[in-house]
Order: C-alpha cells, then structure tokens, then sequence
C-alpha cells in the first residue's frame, strides 16, 4: 500500500544561483563506479597478469632494464590489460541501449553524451587504478627480490594511457553498437590491434612505428637495456610521444560518442566533433614526434621533447671489491655480482700485474650506444692514465637466471667470458679478432687463468662477445688474416698458445715486457712467439 | 497552462503516429485514453522531450523545448515514466531514483531525502536497498514511478503507470495522481478506463493520431449512454462509442 | 473478442494425412529453429565470422606475420580463430529466461544443433579464409584450434552466461601467447602442438565435448535473476 498522501513532504527547491554540478558529478561518478561491471573482470585479469606478465620476468637477472623488457618494453602488460577492459567498456558503452534506458536518459537534464561520459570515467578509473595497483605490486615484489635500477615509471605512465585509450575505444563501440557482439567484437579488435602492433615493431626498428606500445626497439635492447635507471634516467621521449598518441585515441574516441543526434544539443555534438578532431590532431603530432626519434647516447631522443637535463648520468656511490691487489668497482645495481667479478679478474690481474698495460684499476662504465644495429659494443677495454679496466658490464649476462639465454648464465661461464675480454684488451686486438699472435697470446692467458683451450671456442659464442667471436661473422671477412678467428684446435695459432702457456710464469712476464708493445701493435708473428 | 500543443504532427518514415493534435492543460490530472497504436505513447515521448515533433507547436511550462536552454530547464522539472521502463539489474532501488534525481540536477544535498522520500511514497521504503533484478514486474513499475517523482515534478508524463500493479496498489496509485495533481500537471496515458475515471479530471481520447474526444468524464460517459456500445462499465461505453463514432467518419471519409 | 466460433472449429478438425502432419512437423521444427537462431542473433554472427573469414584471408595473402620463429608466427592467425570463437561462444546468450526453459524438451536439442553448427560454419568460414595459403599448421590444426576454443568458449557461457562468454576464448588466447613465446608445450594448450599431435587434439577434444555437453543440458548461466557479471 502506497504511504498516505498526506504524509507526502514539502515542495524541495532551491535558487538555481547555487550550482553544485561538481557534487552531483561526483555522487553520479561515485554510483558508476559501485556499479561498474569492470570489478568483475579483474580476477581474469589479475590471474593473466601473473601468468603473462610477472613470471616471464623472474627468469630475468635483478635489473630493472631485463626485468621489465618483456612486460614494460614488450607491452605484455597493456596486452593483459587491454582487450578486455575494451571488452568490458564496450559491454558498459551499450549498456543504454541494451536495457532500454536510451530515452529515459535522453527526458534528463543532463545531456546524454555528459551521461555516458560519466559512465566511461568510472569503467576507466577501474581499469587504469587496477592496472596502477597491478604494476605497483609487481614493482614491489621486484625491490623485495632486489632487483636494482630505477623502475620505469615513464613507460608505466604509458601504459596507463594504454589502459584508457583502450577503454575510451571501447566503451565507443558499445555506444554505437548496444549489441551482445559488441563486447568480444572490441576485444578481438584490441587483440588484433596488439598483435599487429608487435608485427611492425619487430620489423620496423626506426620512423612512426616507434609510437606503436610493443616496439622495444632502441628503449629496452642492449644498451638502453643495461644503463636505463642505472647510468642514465630513463629517457621520457618516447614514451611522452606515445602517451600523447594514446591519449589522442582515447580523446577522439569519446568525442565520438558525442556525434549522434540523441547526444544532446546542437552545441554540445560541435563540440564534441571538435574534442574528437582535437583527439586525431593529438595522436597524429605523437606520430610525427615519433618520426623524428634516433638512438643516441642516451637512447632514444625526440629533439622536440628533449630535455637534456634528462642526460646527466644519476649519481651514484660505486660498490668496490678487489681482485688481487687492484680495486674493483661497479655501479651499486651490479652489487651482488662483486665478488664473482673480482674472482674471475683475479687471476688475470695477478698474471698481468707489473706489464706496462696492466691496469691500475677496474671499474664499471655505462655500455655504448647505440647498440641495436647489430655491432655490439666493447664489453672490456683498457684505457687512460692511469690505466683502468673499463667494464660495460650491462652488454654480458651475469651470472644467475637468463630468461632470453637458452639456459642460465652460470659463474664458470661468466667467469670465462670476462677473462676472454680482459685478454683481448690486454692485446689490444681492439675491435677485431686480432693477430694470429695477438689470438695466441689472448688463448694463452685464458688457460693460464683458468679456462682450458677446449673451452674456449664456446666463450666467443657467448651473448656479449662481441663479432669479433661470432663464426658466422668471421666467415664473412675476406681472407686478411686479422679477419680469421684462431682456427681449430688442432691449428697452428693454439699450438703456439700452448707452447706460451706452458712457460713459467716469471718467462712469459719477462717476454711480455719486451714484447708487448710490438704485440699490441700487430707486428708479432706466431713464429716470433716464444 | 503548462502544456500547450499546437496542431502538432509526427512521422515514423511512412507512418504518421500522431496527426495535428491540439491540446492545453494547467495543473491537474489529465488522462489520455485510446486503444493500441493511436498515438498515445508518441504524443508523450514529444512532451518528454525525448523526440521532436515533425510540425506543429509545443510549449511546456511556459518555454519552447526546441531551444537547448529551455529544454534543460523543463527537464529538470519533469518527471517521465515510460511504457517500457528499461533498468539496470545491478542498482539498487535507492540508487536507480538517486541516479535520476542526479540527472535532473536536484540539489546534491537534498538528493538524499528526495530519495527516501519518493521510494516511501511508492511503498517500497523496506526495499530501498534490494537490488532491482530481485524486485517483481509491479514492485519495478513503482521504482519507476518513485524515479517520476523524486524531483517533484511541475510536469509529470506516465505510460500505462498501473500496469502490473494490484488492485490496492492502483488504488493507492490513483489516490497518489490525485495528490500531485493538485500542484503539477499530470498526464497519464492508459488504455484502462476505470484509472482514468477515479483520478483524472480532463481526459482526451485518442484514434489514428488525432484526439477525437476532450472532456471530463462525466461528458465521456455521456457518449455513450443510450447508443448500445460495448462495455461493462459507463466510461468503458462513452470510450466505445467515441471510438466508434471516430472511425465511421474516418470509414466514410 | 468472443468466444463463438471456437468449439465448431473444434468440432470440425479431423486428423490430417500422415504425409501432411509430417510437413507440417518439419515445417514447425524449421520455424522453430529458425526463431531459436534469431533469437540468438545468429545471422549477426555469420556476419561476423565471414569477415573474420576475410580478415584470416587479408593476412595470410599480405603476409601479416610477427618475426621471431614458427611459433609467433602462429599468433595473428589464432587471434582470428580466438574471435570466431567468441563470437560462438557469445550466441549462446538466451533473451527468454525461464519461460523458455520450461516450455517443453526441444531446447537442449536446439542449443547442441547451434553450437555444432556454428563451429562448423565457422570452421568453413576460416578455412576458406585460409585459401591463400601460409597457415600456420593447415587446416587440421585450424579444426582442433578453433574446436578447443569454441568448446573453452562454451564451458565459459556455462559459468559466466552467455554474455561474458568471451572472455573464455580470449584468456585462452593469452596463455597460448605466452605459452608459444616461452616454448611450452603441454598438451592442455594445443596451438603450441603440432597439427598431428595425438594429445593436444585429445585434449581438445574433451575440452570441445565438455563444452557442448554442458552447453546442451545446463544452457548458460542465466544473468537475469543470479548474482554475476552482467549488468
């Protein structure tokens, strides 16, 4: 029974002067949100976002530029996100249209695009606060397991703006389509949107593609990789150009969903065709902002979003050990690796120390770029005055899980690679494979240091060691000699490595003495080996 | 007068749904009577503000809702409750008539009361907090009602309000109209004539789009006395012979 | 309305010829049929997999392939397949509620012959698609892909409602995603088999004879009076 109507309270009203457009908003956001449908897809999410995106990353060793290579620099995080918050947001787009509520909210004062508006902010503000939350763990589990670096904040700043264009094109599916199809219709586009996205950046390494959000090309291979948050600060060009390009997509999108008659007034769809143009301006400036992107020495620089302050290298205390006698020192992100660094150098430093090019110290420098044109960087090189052993370590996979690896980098491996490029700086081979004598004497301090000849043609295979190692490529030099690598065995350059390798110790120091500058200057032969 | 239709027309592609219908009416309780597909719900969509009229002249409370600023002020002073009430199965029933009361630009801070307020005067105050897909066909019928009313309407449009309802309900219903009337403009379009006649004050009679009948319905019941119409009741025989009438003269014409 | 003619009429119906109450039971199953699809939107969905058909086409003929192995060369191609299947799996959404599940036994039947037909179709729809050639694994491994995930598809109608159905499909495509990128190789996530591999297609076998059976006794989950996702 309906309560008596004498009971019924007086008229509300107030004076229209006193607006409270942003508390009405606000209430109106706020039920959006208790009601949102994207609550319940977050489990979905979450599980796949474990799956896909945090444990691929565990097989990685603790630096944030290898950590996040695959879920930051891949995109697999916007890829875990993205089609289904398109999903959703599409099932919410159509949300009027499917229950029949189109005219009820059409009799409204507030004009239907402000509506729906309301309601895409709160599917958004799920999926970007989740997404947020999501990465934040992530983060947080990775500074329990101490993974070192700077954590990528740019590119989680653009991932957000993934998960929001990808809800704004959604959610306008669903507002031009109230179907059951529109929902998995937006998530297929947004898979295949995904999938063509690494299509192009895996082959387009420079020019527009770099807008597209799983191009890792030149921001989180080789060298950006390993001085990324370490060396340098992650460089926020590209990445503000594809939060701009997103951003675009997600404004043009909901400009859209301004453009149908029902909308609201004359007005209000002018300016919504005008947001929805301002969208496309936005993301088309991104792309030609992305055009202009070149590997440099920080990385990937956009001259008109550069800010060089965004050069200075970060500061830092350096983490020092010894080997032997000479002092060691590493960037404070390679702190763990200290003592397996300084053993493997030990012995080359005890077998070099008092010769002419023996350094005075080692310590670690950032890798150089640019490194994604298929020439690798020196890893070890000697220079300066006093002599120091530069290391860029960042270009070698250290010791422990190696997701990218076809197994995990063990310390005898590491340990040989870095005793094969200390000798290769000792000799000063440079850039090429060397001399046969320069390869002698370079696979003779390996043995005596420890790595037996057998094992050494498996450390100029290693990732890190630059052409110079690589068979493939040495087959490809033309027939100087300093182009061929030491050759088997069995062959003529080891059998002089052996005879070196055999004398005593206080033998090859005195020969090296007289005979190292000759030997660096490629002017040795084998037969002028002792 | 805070309805005033002037020789107002509209078309579905072919269809002409409503064909010059002329109507004005102040506060009170207007009922717009008709059998199915005479117009009815179309005449009350364009006064919902929710489609324009394809010619013709309409002015509701005073402003022209053609204009985009008057328009929004009228909404903000109608309460609208369709024929189909579409809903959202998640909302409870103080959060769908809060939404409403949100989107007609009630005072945030007497959004609250409001509510309460409308939700007890359709008699579901021990629901308020149910969710709607638990709710049965009439209980929602009065949701949509409460969401009408929340804002105290000055111009109040109901399609078939009752359906669904009990017959207490009705009563009560009517007893409601009666109320409201007293203060706004209540237009309540319905094929069931007893609803009509216990609430309604001025009712017009609606066939092919145009109005054949605008009275009271004691006139109403005058048609149709002494001519043999079908009907168990006198208003259902005043409605049978005004229908009648209409469609031999458009036969003949 | 009145009642008046309506026992005469009684009165004078005969039982018609065998061969008449035969076509009229035909033609009543085909309406039948024919209403139960549209009710399913099914023409709206034929639609869809005959561009999904041409999309698979527009790829495999342009070459739109990820670099990086024969495995994630797999995925843009499965993507496509994910999409018919949600598209399948989406059909399964019922407008009526209870009244048409209690109105007598012809539902199940109705509900197995769609999604049968459905997969059939869009396998057709696929493999024509994929005339150009270059598709990863030929069309057996498209008729085992696109069986398991119709089936993932319809396990998931059974437990979310039609309407959320495809997030089933689209999971499952994640995880074969990362499954390829990682070169794992359980059985349970078929694409990263090979086309005549014994147990992948086994347990995509299952995974498709769950999801009918299931599909055809229970129906989706209904989101109009339970607790659930739909809005």
């Amino acid at each position: 029974m309906m309560a008596a109507v004498t009971s019924a309270p007086a008229r509300l009203r107030t004076p229209r002067a006193v607006r409270a457009v942003p508390l009405s908003a606000a209430r109106l956001l706020r039920l959006e949100l208790r009601r949102s449908v994207m609550p319940w897809i977050l489990p979905l999410i979450a599980a796949l976002f474990w799956f896909d995106s945090y444990r691929p990353s565990t097989g990685t060793a603790a630096l944030y530029g290898l950590r996040t290579f695959w879920n930051m620099g891949q995109g697999h995080t916007i890829i875990d996100f993205g089609p289904f918050v398109a999903g959703a947001a599409a099932w919410m787009g159509s949300r009027d249209g499917r229950r029949d509520m189109a005219d009820l909210v059409t009799a409204t004062a507030w004009p239907r695009w402000t509506v729906q508006l309301a309601t895409w902010a709160a599917t958004a503000v799920w999926a970007v606060a989740a997404y947020l939350v999501f990465v934040a763990v992530m983060f947080a589990v990775y500074a329990r397991q101490g993974v070192a670096g700077t954590p990528p904040w740019w590119w989680v700043a653009a991932g957000a703006a993934a998960v929001a264009a990808f809800s704004a094109a959604g959610f306008a599916v669903g507002a031009y389509w109230p179907s059951r199809f529109a929902a998995p219709v937006a998530a297929f586009g947004g898979f295949l949107a995904m999938a063509l996205s690494s299509r192009t950046g895996f082959s387009h390494t420079t020019g527009w593609a770099q807008i597209l959000p799983t191009n890792s090309n030149g921001n989180f291979d080789g060298s950006a990789q390993a001085n990324a948050g370490i060396f340098y600060p992650w460089t926020p060009d590209l990445p503000v150009a594809r939060i701009m390009f997103l951003a675009g997509i997600a404004v043009a999108a909901l400009g859209l969903t301004g453009l149908p008659a029902r909308s609201g007034g004359r007005r209000l769809r002018c300016a919504a065709a005008v947001v929805a143009l301002a969208g496309v301006a936005s993301a088309w400036t991104a792309v030609d902002l992305a055009s202009t992107a070149r590997l440099t020495t920080h990385g990937m620089v956009i001259p008109a979003l550069h800010d060089a302050a965004n050069d200075v290298p970060i500061r830092y205390t350096p983490a020092c050990g010894r080997a032997g006698t000479v002092p060691v020192c590493v960037n404070p992100a390679y702190r763990s690796w200290l003592p397996d660094l300084t053993a493997a150098l030990a012995p080359m430093l005890a077998e070099t120390a008092g010769l002419p090019g023996a350094p005075a110290r080692a310590a670690q420098f950032a890798a150089p770029y640019p490194s994604n044109n298929g020439a690798l960087g020196e890893p070890v090189t000697l220079g300066g005055q006093p002599l120091v052993l530069r290391l860029s370590l960042g270009l070698l996979n250290m010791p422990g899980s190696c997701r990218l690896c076809v197994g995990p980098a063990v310390q005898k491996g590491f340990a040989g690679q870095i005793k094969l490029l200390f000798a290769h700086a000792f000799v000063d081979a440079g850039a090429r494979p060397g001399s046969p004598a320069q390869q002698a004497v370079q696979a003779a301090l390996e043995d005596t240091a420890g790595v037996p000849f057998a094992d050494q043609t498996m450390l100029l295979t290693m990732t890190g060691t630059p052409w110079w190692g690589q068979p493939a490529l040495l087959a490809l030099t033309n027939g100087s000699e300093s182009g061929n690598g030491p050759g088997p065995l069995a062959g003529p350059v080891y059998a002089a490595a052996r005879r070196f390798a055999a004398l005593t110790p206080a033998a090859r120091h005195a020969w090296l003495s007289a005979h190292l500058a000759a030997l660096r200057a490629g002017q040795l032969t084998l037969k002028e080996l002792p | 007068m805070n309805v005033e239709i002037s020789d107002v027309t509209r078309r579905f592609g072919r269809t002409q749904a409503v064909a010059g219908v002329s109507l004005e009416t102040g506060p009170g309780v207007f009922g717009l009577l008709g059998p199915n597909g005479a117009g009815k719900t179309t005449l009350l969509r364009m006064m919902a503000t929710v489609i324009p009229p394809s010619s013709g002249r309409v002015r509701l409370l005073g402003r022209d809702p053609g204009e985009y600023g008057p328009r929004r002020e009228i909404r903000r002073r109608l309460g609208y409750l369709p024929q189909s009430l579409g809903y959202y199965p998640g909302f409870t029933v103080a959060e769908f008539v809060e939404y409403f009361a949100l989107l007609k630009e009630m005072p945030p801070a007497q959004v609250p009361q409001a509510v309460a307020a409308a939700i007890e005067r359709v008699d579901l105050g021990g629901r308020a907090r149910a969710k709607l897909r638990t709710l049965s066909g009439g209980m929602l019928r009065r949701v949509g009602i409460a969401q009408a009313i929340v804002n105290e309407p000055d111009l109040l449009l109901l399609d078939e309000p009752t359906s669904g309802l009990d017959p207490e309900q009705r009563v009560a219903f009517r007893a409601l109209l009666r109320d409201l009337g007293e203060r706004a403009t209540v237009i309540v379009s319905t094929h069931l004539v007893e609803d009509v006649g216990a609430a309604c004050s001025d009712v017009a009679l609606m066939e092919a789009g145009k109005i054949v009948f605008h009275g009271t319905p004691d006139e109403l019941i005058a048609h149709g006395e002494g001519t043999g119409a079908a009907g168990d009741a006198p208003l259902e025989r005043g409605y049978s012979a005004v229908l009648a009438a209409a469609r031999s003269a458009r036969a003949a014409a | 309305m009145t009642t008046a003619g309506l026992n005469r009429a009684v009165a004078e119906s005969t039982p018609p010829p065998a061969a008449a109450a035969w076509r009229h039971r035909l033609a009543a199953g085909c309406q039948l049929a024919r209403l139960y699809l549209v009710s399913r939107r099914v023409p709206t969905a034929l639609a869809l997999l005959a561009g999904l058909g041409s999309l698979l086409w527009a790829a495999l003929h342009w070459h739109w392939t990820i670099v990086g192995g024969a495995a994630v060369r797999q995925f843009i191609p499965l993507t496509i397949e994910t999409g018919a299947a949600a598209v399948i799996a989406v059909t399964t959404y019922g407008p009526f509620g209870e009244p048409e599940r209690a109105a007598g036994r012809w539902l199940p039947w109705l509900r197995l012959s769609a999604a049968v037909a459905l997969i059939a179709i869009a396998f057709g729809a696929l493999a024509a698609g994929a005339t150009p050639g270059g598709l990863p694994g030929g069309t057996l491994a498209l008729l085992r892909n696109l069986g398991g995930m119709a089936g993932i598809g319809l396990l998931a109608a059974a437990a979310l409602g039609g309407a959320f159905a495809w997030t089933g499909p689209m999971a499952f495509l994640l995880i074969t995603e990362g499954a390829l990128a990682h070169r794992a190789t359980t059985p349970w996530v078929w694409p990263t088999r090979l086309p005549s591999d014994r147990g992948g297609a086994i347990c995509a076998c299952l995974v498709i004879a769950a999801g009918l059976l299931l599909t055809t006794v229970r129906g989706p989950r209904e989101s109009g009076r339970e607790s659930g996702p739909a809005s």
